[in-house]
Formats: C-alpha cells, sequence, structure tokens
C-alpha cells in the first residue's frame, strides 16, 4: 500500500466510531502512582529474596570476594568457555582476568551465534533492578550484545546498588528511547507439560544476580 | 491422542453441542489440575496488593480510552516504527495478513521460520499459509511444539497442549521425531531444547506476534518464560511481527498497569521470566537482533466489532486466560469445544463476532452465566453482559447483524412471548399443560419427549408441571391470612 492511498482499516475504525480525520485523541485516564522506594539495604534484600525464590541464585557479593564468588561458579556449574559484555564495571572488576585465570576460555561477546551458543557462561552488568519482582533489565549496545543473556545456559548478571529503581514506571521513563529493553524475572522456565516445572527451557538454566556492596 | 476437532482454517460452523456431548475423559481432570494451579498463584499474588481493584480499573479504563481513539493511536504507530526502522503493513482480513507474511519471507529468500506463541498467527491460519509456500514453520515455545507435532491447534491461551499427559506426548515424540523419549517430563523438555536450538540457529525468519504495541515509541512488547520469545526475535535476520490491532497500548506509562495485571492473572507470577521491548530492527550491528522488522497490523473483523458499544469491550482483552481458569463449563469441556484458536469465556464473545453469529451462534449460549469470568477479568470485560447480548442478536438479531438460530427455536420463542405476555391465554395453559403431560408423567418426572423437545430429555428428565404460579400464590397467601389471624407475631 502506498502512502497516498487510503488505509482501509483506518476508514473502517473511523467509521464504526464515527470519528473524523484528525480529531483529537481525548486525554489518557490516569495511572495509579509508582511503588515508592523502600531504604536501600531494603531494596537489596527484597531483590535477593524475590529473585531466590523464583529458583535463581541472588546474593551480595563484596569486590574482594569476586574472584572466590567466580571460582565457585566456575566450579559449581563446570564453566569451560565464557562470553562476556564489555562494560566499565566488569572491566575494572576484571572479571574476563579473573575467568582466564580459572582455566576459562573467553569468547569475544561479538562472535557470531553458533560460537556465542557454544558458551556455558555468559556474563552481563544490569542497566535497572526491580526489587518488588526480583528482576532485571538490560539493554543492547555493541558492547552489550543481546545473545549474552541468552543463549549461554548460565548467566551471570552484576548489580551495582545504583541500578535499583523502585517501579516499572522509573525503568521505562530511562529506557523508553532505546531499541531494546529486557526484563528478565528469574531463570527460563516452562510448565506446559503436566504443569512439571522445569528450568533453562530455552534460555539459561541458571541465573545469577550478584549485588556488589 | 486425545480426538481433537480444532480446526487450522476458520470453521465455517462450530458445534460446541455436538462436542461437549463427547469430551475425553482426561480433559477434565488435566484443567481442573492447571487452573486450579494457576488460581492459587493468582490468589496469592492479589492478597499482597492491596491496589488491585484499582489497577483494574485504570486498566479498563485505559483499555477502553485506546479503542475510542484507535486510529489516532494506529496511525503513531506506523509513524513510530517507520522512524525507528521498520516496515508496517495493514492487513484487511485473514488472508492479506497471510498472504504479506508469505510475500516477505520470499523476498528474503527464508525457507524455515522459527515462531513466538502467537494467537494472532493461530487466528489467521498463518503455518498452513507458510507450509502451502514450501516454508516451514516451526513452532517453539514448549506447547505450541507439542501440539504442532500432533496436528492440532491450542487447547488453553496460556498451557496449549494442557489437556496432554506425558505419555502422550512421549509416543508422540517416537512417532514424529524418532527418538527414544522417555515419560519423564524434564526429558522431554531437554529434547525439544536440543531439537529447537538447532532450529534457532538455522532459521532465516522469525515471526511473533505481541502482547502489547506502544504507541508512543512504536516498541513491541513480547511477554514469555521459556525465552523462545527472545529466542525468535534475537537471532534470524528478519522478525516479522503479526499484531492484532487491538493491542495497541497508548504509552509506557499505560504499560506499566497492563504489565502489572498481566502476569499475575494469567500464571500467578509477579512477571513473566521475559518481557521484551523491541523498538524497530537492530540500531548497530555488533548488539544483536534482527537487520529487519516488518510489522503486519491485522484487523480481521475488529474494526467492525467497535460499532457495537456494547460488544466491542471484547476488544479490551490481553489474552491472560484467566476466565478459562475460573469458567466451570471451560474446565469441563476444554478448548477445542470452542472450535477456533481462541476458547473459554473469551472465545465465547469473540467468536461469534469475528467469525459471524451464522458460523458461531452456539457459542453465546454455551455459559451458566455465573459471572466468575467478569468477577477475575483483569481489565473488566463484561462477558456476561455480552454473552446476553450475542444471545439477543443470535435470536433475534439486531442492527448488525441478522437471526441466526433455527427456523424453529425463533418461532416458538415468538409464540412463547406472545403466550407469557397474555394473561389469558397463559391461565389456559396452566390449565391445559397437566392433561398434556399426564400420558408421559412418571413420579413427578418426565422420563421421554418426543422431538424436538427431546434434546433436554436424552440427558436428564425433565421435572412435569406441577400447577401455576397465580394458584400457588392464592393458596400461600390464604395459608399466610390463616396463620396472622391466630395471632402469630
Amino acid at each position: 500500500m502506498s502512502p497516498l492511498d487510503k488505509n482501509p482499516v483506518i476508514e473502517n475504525i473511523r467509521k464504526s466510531l464515527g470519528r473524523q480525520p484528525g480529531q483529537a485523541v481525548e486525554p489518557r485516564p490516569a495511572v495509579l502512582p509508582p511503588r515508592p522506594a523502600l531504604e536501600i539495604q531494603a531494596e537489596i534484600d527484597l531483590f535477593v529474596s524475590e529473585l531466590n525464590q523464583l529458583s535463581g541464585h541472588a546474593r551480595r557479593v563484596h569486590q574482594e570476594q569476586l574472584a572466590q564468588a567466580l571460582d565457585e561458579l566456575v566450579q559449581a556449574e563446570e564453566i569451560r568457555r565464557a562470553t562476556l559484555w564489555k562494560t566499565p564495571v566488569l572491566g575494572n572488576l576484571g572479571v574476563a582476568d579473573h575467568l582466564e585465570r580459572l582455566g576459562v576460555e573467553i569468547i569475544p561477546a561479538g562472535e557470531d551465534k553458533h560460537r556465542l551458543a557454544s558458551c556455558d557462561l555468559g556474563v552481563t552488568e544490569a542497566d535497572y533492578a526491580l526489587a518488588e519482582t526480583g528482576t532485571i533489565g538490560l539493554l543492547s549496545s555493541p558492547e552489550k550484545p543481546r545473545p549474552v543473556s541468552l543463549l549461554p545456559r548460565v548467566h551471570l548478571a552484576l548489580l551495582r546498588a545504583a541500578a535499583f529503581r523502585p517501579d516499572l514506571a522509573q525503568v521505562f521513563a530511562e529506557a523508553k528511547g532505546q531499541g531494546y529493553l529486557i526484563l528478565i524475572t528469574g531463570p527460563s522456565r516452562t510448565a506446559d507439560i503436566e504443569l512439571t516445572v522445569t528450568l533453562g527451557v530455552h534460555g539459561p538454566k541458571s541465573l545469577n544476580v550478584w549485588v556488589l556492596v | 491422542m486425545t480426538e481433537s476437532t480444532h480446526s487450522h482454517q476458520a470453521p465455517a460452523y462450530i458445534e460446541f453441542g455436538e462436542y461437549s456431548t463427547h469430551v475425553p475423559k482426561n480433559i477434565p481432570i488435566a484443567l481442573e489440575q492447571a487452573t486450579g494451579r494457576f488460581l492459587g498463584n493468582r490468589e496469592a499474588r492479589i492478597a499482597e496488593m492491596p491496589q488491585w481493584e484499582e489497577l483494574r480499573q485504570a486498566a479498563h479504563e485505559i483499555r477502553l480510552h485506546t479503542l475510542l481513539n484507535l486510529d489516532l493511536y494506529l496511525e503513531l504507530v506506523e509513524k513510530q516504527v517507520v522512524a525507528a526502522g521498520g516496515v508496517v503493513h495493514w492487513a484487511v482480513d485473514a488472508a492479506e495478513a497471510s498472504a504479506i507474511v508469505v510475500d516477505i519471507a520470499r523476498q528474503h529468500g527464508a525457507r524455515t521460520a522459527v515462531k513466538v506463541k502467537s494467537m494472532a498467527t493461530e487466528e489467521i491460519g498463518l503455518n498452513q499459509a507458510l507450509e502451502a509456500a514450501g516454508i516451514q514453520a516451526y513452532e517453539t515455545d514448549l506447547g505450541e511444539f507439542i501440539i504442532q507435532l500432533a496436528g492440532t491447534g491450542p487447547s488453553h491461551i496460556i498451557v496449549p497442549a494442557v489437556h496432554m499427559r506425558k505419555e502422550e506426548i512421549a509416543a508422540l515424540f517416537r512417532e514424529k521425531l524418532g527418538i527414544d523419549a522417555p515419560t519423564d517430563p524434564l526429558e522431554l523438555a531437554a529434547i525439544a531444547r536440543r531439537i529447537l536450538r538447532e532450529r534457532f540457529l538455522e532459521a532465516e525468519m522469525g515471526i511473533s506476534g505481541a502482547n502489547f504495541l506502544v504507541a508512543e515509541t512504536g516498541a513491541l512488547v513480547i511477554v514469555s518464560n521459556e525465552g523462545n520469545g527472545r529466542m525468535c526475535t534475537t537471532l534470524p535476520d528478519l522478525h516479522v511481527a503479526v499484531v492484532g490491532i487491538d493491542k495497541v497500548v497508548p504509552d509506557w506509562e499505560s504499560l506499566t498497569v497492563l504489565l502489572k495485571l498481566l502476569a499475575r492473572s494469567a500464571t500467578g507470577q509477579k512477571l513473566s521470566a521475559y518481557t521484551s521491548f523491541i523498538t524497530g530492527p537492530r540500531r548497530t550491528v555488533g548488539e544483536g537482533g534482527a537487520k529487519q522488522f516488518h510489522l503486519v497490523l491485522l484487523d480481521n473483523g475488529r474494526s467492525r466489532i467497535l460499532q457495537d458499544p456494547v460488544a466491542r469491550e471484547t476488544l479490551k482483552c490481553i489474552r491472560c486466560g484467566c476466565c478459562l481458569n475460573v469458567c466451570p463449563v471451560y474446565k469441563h469441556v476444554g478448548g477445542y469445544a470452542y472450535g477456533w484458536f481462541i476458547s473459554g469465556p473469551i472465545g465465547a464473545i469473540f467468536s461469534p463476532q469475528i467469525l459471524g453469529v451464522e458460523a458461531a451462534r452456539e457459542l453465546p449460549f454455551a455459559s451458566s452465566l455465573c459471572g466468575a469470568c467478569a468477577d477475575v477479568c483483569p481489565v473488566k470485560i463484561p462477558i456476561p453482559k455480552i454473552l446476553l447480548h450475542l444471545r439477543h442478536r443470535v435470536v433475534e438479531g439486531d442492527e448488525f447483524e441478522k437471526p441466526a438460530a433455527p427456523a424453529p427455536l425463533r418461532a416458538s420463542a415468538s409464540l412463547g412471548r406472545v403466550a407469557l405476555s397474555t394473561p389469558w391465554l397463559y391461565r389456559l395453559g396452566t390449565r391445559l399443560l397437566p392433561f398434556l403431560m399426564a400420558p408421559l408423567r412418571r413420579d413427578g418426572w418426565l422420563p421421554a419427549l418426543p422431538p424436538p423437545v427431546n434434546r433436554w430429555t436424552r440427558v436428564r428428565p425433565l421435572p412435569a408441571f406441577r400447577g401455576g404460579f397465580r394458584e400457588w400464590w392464592a393458596q400461600r397467601q390464604r395459608r399466610n391470612g390463616d396463620r396472622d389471624s391466630r395471632g402469630s407475631p
């Protein structure tokens, strides 16, 4: 359909509603005020508790404990190959170096999807977090490719306290100009066969969120 | 296998009554379990939300407002999706929508497509259209993957294969995939993951629907738990979304209200595992995501529904499936009885409006009007009121459609109206009835009646007529009068 043609769908809607072209939209009904934030330690506590209830693995990690925490994760999940985002926080913490020292092969996040799919672990950094639902929000850019949080069977997201927002409303107000946002609330799950909960059906089976303190 | 009779094409006639007399025995059991769990979780979520009723009211107002200004919001969607680098197509009906998707696939030389669970593509029978064009479309939601192997349609909006037992699914995997599948749900899911992982990585095209479409920026919102929604929209170079024009949301602020209601109403989750917000194709090569994004906006009768001020509230639906979970009729007959991709109370009001009352005339009667659906609906669709509205349309017709009920039924309804509104005729009837019934009467019941009224007695006996209300009332007044005169308090 060329732009000069009349759009039959719009025409039919106007006929049904008795509206004229160009007639103004009435003001949109009000929404409820957003949830008020708790103080930050309480927000972190709530986040950790909510995500763990969903079979996620959330906890506070001190910066100096990071190497040890990575060691434990690599052992427990038998990580041999990993890919990770290039963010200032992940860089400053030396996540890639720690993993390499543990004998993990690093695949650059810009590699082709088949290579990324062969990774056991994908490491990202949350842009947003919502305590009430145990949710993290990730944006995307060339340094932060979308498949890293999707294709590997284990997802580790580092989370700064500054990323917490009280409500979806604040996340949306900040992110709505972006081309992509993903909200992740727990590991991939299904109950499609006899309602038996199965984790990791397509996305990561194991979701680890470490709140940096 | 269960005997599923779901048709992929829009059905010419939906035989709800006929189907409901031979529902497979496992269906009510499976549905009672599934819906019970969802409703239990939902109750727990609502108990945590003191503002639940205010949220429902806000959602109702926002959805109705969107429908009443739909032309302008759709124009904004088009403008914003194009500004983001996407291509927008308008489809008047199902055939046009399927043809558009097939064309896009051909232009890109796509031979395989991976699909997110989508009611809109079920509605237009897209898989069959793609297959006819030599393009293989793979369903990737675990439940949809199973029913695609079985060659049937979904029996529930949220859990499409809810009616199948693990033994049946294992047998199906053995037969169709040639895999020695065990009967363990975890193992079956692992098999599906392995097979679908290859398809995600190989497919040239991803096809999705959308839960919402945000007019403010042209963002497509897709909710999923398994992650297949992310796979289909992240890995292939081409992403085509088929979205009903009723899915529009004015802005991101409105979206907060609807997202807070959707997962809580559907499965009793606070949010589903993944909620994707995709605005146009990828902006940079390195970030991943589709290189090309096409949006197909599907009308298929929705714009016509808008002219009916009562029934148009049907289009407020956000497809949570909660009305199915509470419906005593749905839980007994299952999704296939409703004859099309959408079932339960919402199907009973949606299908007759899209397909016409001629094809779906039984559906408005497939309800006890108990009202449970309206009580739980997160956007407050007055389903019982719309059912009655459509019953009226079926029997007597209205300004939108001619009546569709069989002539004898319409004639007896007219006769009934005359008899009930003419006092002398009514009194005569109450005198005559006991004599007419006498030969068939057995201990206060009528076990068998002649055609066409035997449709009741085929299933259960009819209580015999015990006398007119007026006589009964007069006697009661006399008895009470006696008591009063004896000086009771």
